[in-house]
Order: C-alpha cells, then structure tokens, then sequence
C-alpha cells in the first residue's frame, strides 16, 4: 500500500471522493449557471440519497447553492457552485498541485 | 503532529494520492466537459452536406461541361429534404445541450440560436418583397444567394465571438467570401461556388470539431 491516505493542509470538505466529483462537475458550468438536481445525478451516476448528503455538507460549507423553485406546478431543485465555492475548488487543485512540486530550496541545514 | 490529525483523507477505502486525485479531477472534467457540452460537429456537418449535395444538384439541372443532368424536380427534392434535416438537427442539438441547466449560457444560446431563426424571416421578407418587383430570374437567385451567405457569415463571425472561437469566426469569414464569390459567379456558377466552397468550408469546420477535444466553457 504505496497510497498516500493523509494530505494534510487540503480542503477537507473537498478532498473526498465523491464530494470531489460533485464539485468538479459544478465547477464544469459556465459561471452563473446552475444545474437540476436529476441532470446531476445522472452526470455523476450518484444515488439521490447519496448525492444529497454530499450536497448537504458543501451547502454548509457555503461552496454551494441549492435552490428549490417551481416549473409548470413542479417542484425543481437547482444546484450552483457558489463563488466562495468555486475558489475552494481553485485553491484546492492549487494545492494538489504545490504537493507535486519538489521543495527546491530548503532553508536550513 | 497535531496537524496531521486534521490532515484531510480521502474515502477510507480509497486513498488516492496527490496525483491519483488529479487525474481523477481530469478525467472528469473531460467527462462532465464532454456530457454536459454540445456536439460542435452536428451543428456544421449536416449543413455542410446539404450545401454540398444540395446545391450540387441544383448546378447540375443547368447545362454544363459535367456529364450528368438532373432533372429540376430531383434538385428540388434533394435540397428540400437535406435542409429541411439540417435545420432539425441544428434544433434538436441545440435545445438537447442545455438539458436541465439553467443560467447565463443557456440565455447567451437560445438568443443565439433565435437570431438565426429572426435573421432569416427578416432577409424572407426583404428578398420576396424585392423579387416580387419585375427582378430578372438571374438577378433574383443571386440575391438570395449573395444575401443569405452574408447572413450566415455574419452569425457564425458572432458565434465565434460569443464563444471566443476563432475557427467559427474564420468560417464566418469564408461564408462572406464565399457569398461574394457566388454572385460575382453568376448563374449557374454561383450554385457550384456555394456547393464547392460553402459546403466544403461547413464539412471543414465539422471535421476540425470532430477532432478537436471538447474544452471547458469559460
């Protein structure tokens, strides 16, 4: 087992798998635009139970939107990634990326 | 170390490591890109094959140093049906990529997708109001040939900065060239101009689409 399992000073609310992928997928939209939650799910091939709970915790983290409205009587449920949001996703990859870059020069003896 | 007690962690049963995660973020970036994108390629091949075999066939019911002949109501089936098609495919693409998103980019697209639709009710209206005068036969399909490349060269020069795409904006370049050309062609040569060079501009475009990879909207 050469996997590393702990990166530290990562977003821990993005750094899991799924939620991962839901932030990618979001993060794919055109800034301003927002996602059905159905649409979602089938671009993930997430269970709704599933994908909600992954929601849930981005929504309280502020990364993401959900705003439920109504069209022709129908209850539908609209997914955004939030500007706050979409920076975490930056910083993140940033982060990911500064992990691959071997330090160059270390200070010290 | 206290910090690596919050060092985050992956799904325990999959612990990726900095570049499994990146590629994982890769792959589905392209895969979300690809899905949820429109196929480029279907907006300009199906035209480009009407414009083609369309307006191809249109040139041969007029004599020429080509062997074959066709008769004008063949010409008219085969241009009939193939942009009768094109336009369907063009819609039922257009409309299919935005499924089940919402916001600025779907506005941008069906804006887009209307100037079309407007632009060419208007140039209907001013070309069957113009021909409607005594317009020589000649002068009549030059001015609906020369009128509508200047339309679609003026929207694909949109496209291309709607989307910051240059490749759209060249074609909508070579649409203006192109329309110029046909009416500076005269009758016959113009359908030949429009099969040859507008076709095989459309085709073009198609198959640059075709193999370009889809890239993240902006």
């Amino acid at each position: 087992m050469s996997a590393i399992g702990s990166l530290p000073g990562l977003d821990p609310v993005i750094h899991a798998q799924a939620r991962l992928r839901v932030t990618v997928a979001l993060a794919a939209l055109a800034t301003g635009d927002r996602i059905t939650f159905p649409r979602l799910q089938q671009l993930l091939d997430m269970t709704a139970g599933n994908l909600s709970t992954h929601l849930r915790k981005l929504e309280d983290a502020g990364y993401v939107q959900i705003a439920k409205t109504h069209r022709r009587r129908t209850p539908v449920t609209y997914v955004a990634l939030t500007e706050r949001g979409r920076r975490a996703f930056t910083d993140y990859t940033a982060a990911l990326r500064a992990l691959l870059i071997p330090p160059t020069d270390q200070p010290g003896d | 170390m206290a910090g690596d007690e919050t060092g985050a962690r992956l799904d325990e049963d999959s612990p990726l490591s900095a570049e499994e995660t990146l590629a994982l973020i890769e792959r589905q970036q392209r895969e979300v890109t690809r899905r949820l994108g429109v196929n480029v390629a279907l907006f300009y091949g199906p035209w480009g094959a009407a414009y083609l075999l369309g307006f191809g066939s249109v040139f041969l019911t007029y004599p020429s140093a080509l062997p074959l002949r066709l008769p004008g109501g063949v010409a008219a089936a085969i241009t009939g049906v193939l942009f009768a098609a094109a336009v369907v495919v063009s819609v039922v693409n257009g409309t299919r990529a935005g499924r089940g998103v919402r916001g600025p980019s779907r506005m941008v697209a069906a804006m887009y997708g209307w100037a079309w639709t407007l632009g060419f009710c208007g140039l209907a209206a001013v070309n069957i109001g113009v021909t409607r005068l005594a317009v020589p036969n000649d002068a009549a399909t030059l001015l609906w040939s020369g009128s509508s490349l200047l339309l679609v060269g003026v929207l694909y020069l949109a496209g291309g900065a709607l989307w910051q795409d240059r490749f759209q904006y060249g074609l909508g370049v070579w649409m203006l060239v192109t329309g110029a050309g046909s009416v500076l062609a005269g009758v016959p040569g113009n359908f030949a101009v429009l099969s040859l060079a507008g076709g095989g501009g459309l085709l073009l475009t198609a198959g640059y689409f075709t193999l370009r990879p889809p890239r993240p909207r902006p």
